[in-house]
């Protein structure tokens, strides 16, 4: 097995690991006094959000890549990253009205935070329409959609800032009781792990289809030379 | 004729939006004392939120290792169609090249 088979192998068990570690930290981890229970989906939530930032980031540099430079690699990249924003993304938008019902008494509020975090949920699954539809131009299409994507991604981060809102501030991670750091860290290094095995084996993935297609074309003249 | 009525209509919905904006911020917020509070049961709603986070993430993994399968069985494909063919250098390319990506 090469080092590279190995590395990913040994993500792969860590990650596994982290699913049976990391939810009993996060009951270890107090009660927060206000919110009670259901401020556990913070754990998650936030990590899981924090990662469709990096992923969409990610995913624009891969199509940076792709639009200037032609690279195919970039290209899967960015396919690979954008498929990855839209689970994560999915998850992030499920998970926050169920503690929003409970802690807000609405399921959704259209706030700017909510909005625009919804937009580039809408933004990424535009980039795999545009792929798949898209026709001969869709690739470049959706590549660009990438970039509005990952202009969207301050937007979201400081709307709670900028605008009224909601939802908390930017200001609860640094200020998050130090009880609670270490489960909502160990979460975090869990989500960006698994976006990390998850990233790299559909990469590898796209690259096996993208050389699979080349040979087919190959043998296929191969074929008509031998009649 | 027509640039006038566009840009008395951009400047209306400028206006508008104005107005609008300015309304929202002279609101304030207003504490309600003794409030009817919904009681909702905590634990169902974060297990439900980990429940999807994780069905989500596993779907993710089950789409890629079904691609990976009928990825491999292509491969296959391709070697005995190398070997129909006979191509015997082209076969050590197929298999080093998808082997190798897979």
């Amino acid at each position: 097995m090469s080092a590279l088979g190995r590395g990913f192998s040994a993500a792969l068990i860590v990650a596994a690991a982290g699913f049976l570690i990391v939810p009993f930290k996060i009951l270890a981890a107090p009660i927060e006094p206000v919110m009670g229970l259901i401020q556990k989906i913070f754990y998650f939530h936030v990590p899981f959000a924090i990662t469709m930032f990096v992923t969409t980031f990610t995913a624009a540099g891969g199509s940076l890549a792709y639009l200037f430079k032609g690279s195919e690699a970039g290209d899967r990249l960015a396919q690979a990253a954008s498929e990855l924003g839209v689970v994560f993304g999915a998850c992030v938008l499920v998970s926050g009205p169920l503690w929003g019902r409970k802690a807000w008494g609405v399921w959704w509020q259209w706030d700017a935070r909510l909005t625009s975090s919804l937009l580039l949920f809408l933004i990424l699954n535009g980039y795999l329409l545009a792929r798949r539809y898209g026709g001969p131009g869709g690739k470049k299409l959706a590549a660009a959609l990438s970039l509005f994507a990952a202009v969207d991604v301050p937007l979201v981060y400081k709307s709670v800032d900028i605008w009224r809102t909601v939802h908390p501030q930017t200001t609860v991670v640094p200020s998050l009781d130090p009880r609670m750091r270490p489960a909502f860290w160990m979460a975090f290094a869990l989500v960006l792990l698994v976006w990390g095995v998850l990233l790299t084996l559909r990469m590898r993935l796209l690259h096996a289809r993208a050389s699979l297609a080349d040979l087919e074309l190959a043998i296929e003249d191969l074929e008509e030379v031998r009649s | 004729m027509r640039i006038r009525t566009v840009i008395a209509g951009a400047a209306a919905a400028i206006l508008a939006t104005v107005a609008m904006t300015a309304s929202a911020l002279a609101q304030e917020y207003e504490k309600v004392d003794n409030a009817v509070r919904e009681q909702l049961p905590a634990p169902q709603f974060v297990g439900a939120a980990y429940a999807f986070i994780w069905l989500a993430v596993l779907g993710y993994v089950a789409f890629v290792a079904r691609n990976l399968a009928k990825t491999r069985t292509e491969i296959e494909e391709l070697k005995r169609r190398i070997e129909r063919a006979g191509g015997g250098a082209g076969g050590g390319g197929a298999g080093g090249r998808a082997g190798g990506a897979g």
